[in-house]
């Protein structure tokens, strides 16, 4: 197996101003990409090093591959975050996601490459000069003679290099107008070759990223997007790639399924963009007493209260010490969250999560979150018309993907909210927040069923009608409740949140 | 005191020029001009922004634009670019689709290319005006959809549209062939004085033709 010379690395990482990156390895590869990078390790094709080295010298070859990595991680893409929008802009000039993604890797690989000739005298030159060409590739090359000014033994293409050679590569602020003429561009002659071979001959980009960059980058995405279904598209595009690297669970790819995992992963990128700060809650005392302080020993005290280690075994009054016990009055003392009880309205007067950005269930999902990073477990009740099993019953979790999974269940029938399932959850320890339009069938049990309990409540409602009068009437005198009339959904979040915040920075 | 980066007195960044730099540098100067006297079209018959389609209004449109590009150097390459900038609201605040197709049209009509070929293919836009009296020996082919009065007032061109084209196509032109090769609008031919109009898929309506041909899907429709 052939070795990278560590004199080679060094001065590579010398050029690209020392990129925090693993030394890069030779492998032998089963593929036709003379490169494959996996979470920051570069490793470069053992046969294609072999077969250029015949006509160039293996170290220029090395380097050159070399800087075409590294500056996909110092340059273009530089994260996930960048990756997708310039697949997004692709995206939508090619409708196509398999040609997207090729455009999208041609653009970058155009980028990095002239990045690298003009800023860091590299040898890409030579490679493509040497290296075998299909026919996007000898178009590739055609316009590299005329931006970089080097012969690379390629002829002809001229229209569509007349037309690709007027894009900006290197400004960044215009990759988004960029992609999208390169992508149309040459979107004939990717239909043309999408049956044929790999993408780029560097490879394809999606295993670059790392967990992290996609967690960030998917945050992003779910902030830029204008719906949920234009999310779960674009998500969806990746599925394999987000699956590898466990975003996704085995579900993905089956029907209905696929379409609601994207939802969850919307709903929790944007909720995990709210923090809060928080206090955590004291728990209540024991009842037992503990060792508190000293005290001198007095002849009528009791022996066993005798600290003998402070007595330095003498018995003697006012020498001897005893322990002083108190209540529950130790420095490790227990503090802890309560946890969460979240009921939400998906009757068909709410949002439908999948088609819009539902902000109720935002602002329920906002509230897990801070409660999940308590380590506080959350139950969600999902109602509309229970009578009839209109409804879904979270039991306390931790599991934050079966909570988003319940958040964001949609029934869009009649509402009927039965208390008998919330006795189901009750615990003594337990915040309630109640996400409703109020439009409740059977109005007066839910109102005697919040007047009789002695949890926290927080009931936002959205829109002004009878029922909502009614309830903040009747609970008017609760003070554990409090009652929020929503003029604008996406006050939501914010309101939650509040609330949330109240609660747990409440001094007990 | 010694300078304590004297060290460094050496370390000049390079830089390195490549043809590209040369290649965008002179691109942006084209196409500033061109949306320079784009915003003097705009200011000049859209003062309020709106501009209404009229017998006078478009000709004295065209006249400022013909004007606003004279000795003008661009290629093919530079419409298609000032076609992108439409959709870029950052470089062109105020794509009126009106004025846009009389500007493009004034740019084909005194471009040195014979033949023009654009792409509004996955574009986010619906040209009006498109061909307005495009010349004798001149050939502009247009892929996707045009809107209303596309080659209207044509005056011996040859226009191809590989796509849709709107009401009023073809209204009062006087020689030369219009060739659609999907669906038109109502009022196609109106006025029209001569030349051909090939339709291959539906009209929706034929105008009042004075003089000239109109064909639907191969059969002759007017007269």
């Amino acid at each position: 197996m052939k070795q990278i010379p560590k004199s080679t690395w060094i001065k590579i990482r010398k050029k690209h101003l020392f990129p925090p990156l693993p030394f890069p390895k030779v492998k032998k590869g089963q593929e036709r990409a003379a490169l494959e990078i996996k979470d920051k390790q570069i490793y470069i094709d053992e046969n294609f090093l072999s077969q250029i080295s015949k006509k160039m010298q293996e170290n220029d070859a090395i380097e050159a591959l070399l800087d075409h990595a590294i500056a996909h991680y110092t340059f273009c893409p530089w994260d996930f975050a960048t990756y997708l929008k310039l697949y997004a802009e692709a995206k939508k000039v090619s409708k196509n996601k398999d040609i997207a993604k090729r455009a999208t890797d041609y653009f970058m690989d155009v980028v990095v490459d002239t990045y690298c000739v003009k800023e860091k005298e590299s040898n890409i030159p030579s490679l493509y000069k040497y290296m075998e060409k299909g026919k996007i590739e000898q178009v590739m090359c055609a316009l590299y003679q005329k931006i970089w000014g080097k012969d690379l033994n390629v002829s002809g293409f001229d229209e569509l290099v007349r037309k690709l050679m007027r894009i900006p590569y290197i400004n960044k602020k215009r990759w988004k107008e960029g992609i999208r003429r390169f992508t149309h561009i040459l979107k004939p002659l990717l239909e043309e070759q999408i049956y044929q071979s790999a993408s780029s001959p560097f490879g394809d980009h999606r295993s670059l990223f790392s967990k992290d960059s996609i967690d960030k980058g998917l945050m992003e995405l779910a902030l830029s997007s204008s719906s949920p279904q234009a999310f779960g598209e674009l998500v969806n595009d990746f599925k394999e790639e987000l699956q590898e690297k466990g975003f996704f669970g085995n579900e993905v790819g089956r029907g209905r399924g696929q379409e609601s995992m994207a939802n969850i992963l919307y709903y929790m990128k944007l909720a995990q963009r709210y923090t809060l700060s928080l206090k955590k809650l004291p728990e209540k005392k024991s009842g037992s007493i503990y060792p508190h302080s000293h005290s001198p020993w007095e002849i009528e005290k009791p022996y066993q209260d005798i600290d003998i280690w402070t007595s330095f075994g003498k018995f003697l009054p006012g020498l001897t010490q005893v322990w002083n016990r108190r209540e529950g009055e130790i420095l490790y003392l227990e503090e802890k969250v309560p946890n969460c009880l979240i009921i939400i309205d998906s009757s068909g007067s709410m949002t439908d999560p999948r088609r819009n950005l539902s902000y109720a269930v935002l602002g329920a999902a906002c509230a897990c979150e801070a409660y999940l990073k308590h380590g506080s477990k959350v139950a969600v009740y999902n109602f509309s018309d229970a009578e009839v099993g209109g409804k879904y019953l979270l039991p306390f979790t931790q599991d934050r993907i079966a909570i988003y999974k319940s958040l964001c269940k949609y029934f869009g029938g009649g509402t009927y909210l039965r208390p008998t399932d919330i006795k189901f959850f009750e615990c003594d320890d337990m915040d309630i927040f109640f996400i409703t339009d109020m439009k409740i069938s059977n109005f007066s049990d839910v109102v005697s069923y919040f007047n009789n309990i002695e949890n926290r409540v927080t009931a936002v409602h959205i829109g002004e009608s009878i029922h909502s009068q009614r309830f903040a009437l009747s609970v008017s005198k609760k003070n554990n409740i409090s009652l929020y009339h929503v003029q604008k959904r996406e006050d939501i979040p914010k309101i939650v949140l509040g609330k949330v915040k109240e609660y747990l920075h409440q001094a007990f | 005191m010694k300078n304590p980066f004297f060290e460094f007195k050496d370390f000049r960044p390079k830089k390195r020029e490549i043809p590209l730099d040369k290649i965008i540098a002179s691109k942006e100067k084209v196409m500033d001009a061109l949306i320079k006297a784009y915003d003097r079209l705009v200011e000049q018959e859209a003062k309020e922004l709106v501009w209404l389609v009229s017998y006078h209004s478009v000709i004295r449109a065209y006249a400022n634009a013909e004007k606003s590009i004279k000795d003008m150097q661009y290629g093919v390459e530079d419409i298609e670019e000032f076609l992108f900038e439409i959709e870029n609201p950052s470089r062109l605040p105020y794509p009126i689709m009106g004025l846009c197709g009389l500007y493009i049209s004034a740019l084909c009509n005194h471009i040195k290319e014979k033949e023009i070929v654009l792409d509004l293919q996955n574009k986010n836009i619906n040209l009006h005006l498109l061909g307005y009296r495009l010349p004798k020996g001149k050939r502009l082919i247009v892929y996707g959809d045009l809107g209303d009065f596309t080659g209207i007032g044509l005056n011996g061109g040859e226009l191809l549209v590989e796509g849709n084209a709107g009401n009023w196509t073809g209204a009062g032109m006087r020689m030369g062939k219009i060739v659609v090769k999907k669906n038109v609008g109502r009022r196609t031919g109106e006025d029209m004085v001569g030349g051909e109009i090939y339709v291959e898929g539906k009209i929706l309506g034929v105008g009042n033709v004075r003089y000239g041909r109109i064909y639907e899907k191969g059969g002759i429709v007017s007269p």
